[in-house]
């Protein structure tokens, strides 16, 4: 690259503020460049003044700098990443003040330290660059299967359940979207690469066993398949592809309400009468809505209902109060009030995540925030039933409940403040290839004449 | 013959956006396109035109996509009008042609009273 060249980039990028935007833009510039002293010299300029005549067709370097500053800055989220902090310390105090009557109180020390890590992921995740999930989109897919199989072998078990598997099955979906960006693309065998993918990671939540983590990976793969199918993502047409993902889903579908029907039938009738076995299977959702029959809108409730004689405190009735039960506890202890006002915070803030997700451009990072709003939507809704009384599978409330729950919810969100945060990174980090049809095979028969393509477009 | 930059500036968006209404360009290639379109009346500078297509991309009018070229191992940026990049096209060009229609009625004397 000629020095004047050189000078005029230097001049430009020096005027960009923001580092990570810095390369692509310089890329962009200097090949502009070259291809204007190009076509110069093809004029017949000498190279001297074929290179002064590019950089002067550019226009003043501060000039083009400075708009180009203007049109790429990191966007702060601090609307979000205040709400987050809020939420995680409102969860905290909870933790610590619920239970503190309970023989198995969450300690104080305990929850600051979570609290502490969790504003560590959080920040860490948030300035990250997380254009590397695409980068090294293989690494993390197998890293996060290794992950669940070392965590299988090597995690303690509690209530039959390997405790380490549901943390990192918690990450996977992002993980599958890594899996997803990666093999744009690459046709019919991509998208059967994208749904065998998702196999191994259901085969480790069901190992865990993980119910809640299954079908949070379950509904979350379904939506980023379909969302990736309807923009065509793997090249093989987009009316095409998601029919056949739909009929795929569809089977899928009937074969698991063939299978699991009956369970699923059994498990309702007990959600809907959970009294019928009030001291057997149902006896969770009769303590829960015992502890919510008696609750008052603001302050201290009594046990009413099913339990409503029973003279057992509290913590002794509801099982798991201080943990996934610990919005019945706020309830009981404090009111509907305080109860619904966490959960509307809690929903704007998920909302408001969604919303920006959606608005991405950045096929990346559409993927990876949809998959952490799906993530931290999904418990949060299986939390919420759980503590109205209907409990279908294990739930803890994201940024709320459990330390180590809610330093995973943290950076988790990081991610995806991450996401909004460079949303207008001038270009995407990885270079894309052409969709699916475009793509020339490498060796083609055409009018009778092997034609075998050694550079690939 | 050359024309007053701030007559350009109002219409740049239209005219990116009808550069790539026929299929994606990269920017130098556009550069030349317009050039060639304009019998050499339009000289957009590589400073003007780069800041613009960022923020078209930003509003969802055009997409980008970074390949090397065919002829060339240089990594090009390559642009595409969206779906909604034709509709604001569309709009933009109307808006142009009932604007032009008025000025040009405006220079020739006025509207007719019949």
């Amino acid at each position: 690259m000629p020095e004047r060249m050189e000078q005029f980039l230097d001049t430009a990028m020096d005027q960009v503020r923001w580092k990570r935007a810095k390369a692509p833009l310089r890329r962009e510039l200097e090949t502009h460049l070259l291809d204007q002293q190009d076509a110069c010299l093809e004029q017949g300029m000498a190279p001297e003044e074929a290179q002064a005549e590019a950089v002067r067709q550019m226009g003043d370097p501060v000039v083009v700098g400075q708009e180009l500053d203007r049109v790429h800055r990191p966007q702060p989220q601090w609307g979000l990443l205040g709400l987050t902090l809020l939420l995680a310390l409102t969860g905290g105090i909870l933790r610590v003040g619920l239970t503190a009557a309970m023989p198995d109180a969450i300690q104080v020390s305990q929850t600051v330290l979570a609290l502490l890590l969790g504003c560590g992921c959080l920040l860490g995740a948030y300035f990250l660059d997380y254009t590397f999930l695409g980068r090294y989109a293989r690494i993390v897919y197998w890293g996060a299967v290794v992950l669940g199989g070392l965590s299988l072998i090597f995690s303690p078990n509690y209530n039959n359940a390997s405790y380490y598997t549901r943390y990192v099955v918690l990450l996977y979906p992002v993980a599958y979207a890594a899996l997803v960006y990666a093999l744009r693309g690459k046709g019919w065998k991509g998208l059967a690469l994208a749904i065998l993918g998702g196999v191994p990671l259901a085969v480790i939540a069901m190992l865990a066993p993980y119910l809640l983590g299954l079908v949070i990976l379950l509904v979350t793969g379904a939506l980023l398949l379909l969302c990736a199918v309807c923009r065509d993502w793997f090249g093989v047409g987009k009316h095409a592809g998601t029919l056949a993902l739909v009929l795929l889903l569809l089977l899928c579908g009937a074969l698991f309400l063939r299978w699991g029907l009956p369970y699923f039938q059994a498990q309702i009738a007990l959600l809907l009468h959970p009294e019928a076995e009030a001291l057997g299977r149902g006896y969770m959702a009769t303590a829960i809505q015992s502890a919510l029959a008696g609750a008052q809108w603001l302050g201290e409730g009594t046990i009413g209902g099913f339990f409503g004689d029973s003279s057992t405190p509290y913590w002794m009735l509801v099982p798991e109060s201080g943990r996934d039960a610990l919005l019945t506890t706020l309830i009981h202890h404090l009111g509907w009030m305080p109860f619904l006002a966490l959960m509307l915070t809690v929903a704007g803030t998920l909302a408001w995540v969604l919303v920006k997700c959606l608005r991405q451009k950045n096929e990346l990072g559409r993927l990876v925030s949809l998959a952490v709003v799906l993530t931290l939507g999904l418990q949060a809704v299986s939390s919420l039933l759980l503590n109205l009384g209907y409990p279908f599978t294990s739930g803890t409330f994201p940024l709320l409940v459990g330390n180590l729950h809610s330093i995973l919810d943290m950076g988790l969100l990081g991610l995806a403040l991450s996401v909004f945060r460079q949303e207008k990174m001038p270009l995407p980090a990885i270079s894309s290839p052409l969709p699916g049809p475009l793509r020339r095979p490498v060796v083609t028969w055409r009018d009778g004449e092997l034609v075998i393509a050694l550079r690939r477009n | 013959m050359a024309i007053d930059n701030s007559l350009l500036s109002g219409s740049t968006t239209l005219l990116v956006l009808k550069l790539l209404e026929d299929g994606e360009m990269y920017g130098y290639q556009m550069i030349e396109e317009l050039r060639r379109r304009s019998d050499r009346t339009f000289e957009l500078k590589a400073g003007t035109l780069y800041p613009l297509l960022h923020t078209l991309e930003q509003q969802g009018w055009v997409t980008a996509r970074e390949q090397s070229g065919s002829d060339t191992a240089r990594p090009r940026r390559y642009y595409a009008l969206t779906e909604a990049g034709r509709g604001q096209l569309a709009q933009k060009e109307a808006e142009w042609r009932t604007y032009a229609a008025a000025v040009t009625q405006v220079l020739e004397g006025g509207a007719c009273l019949a």
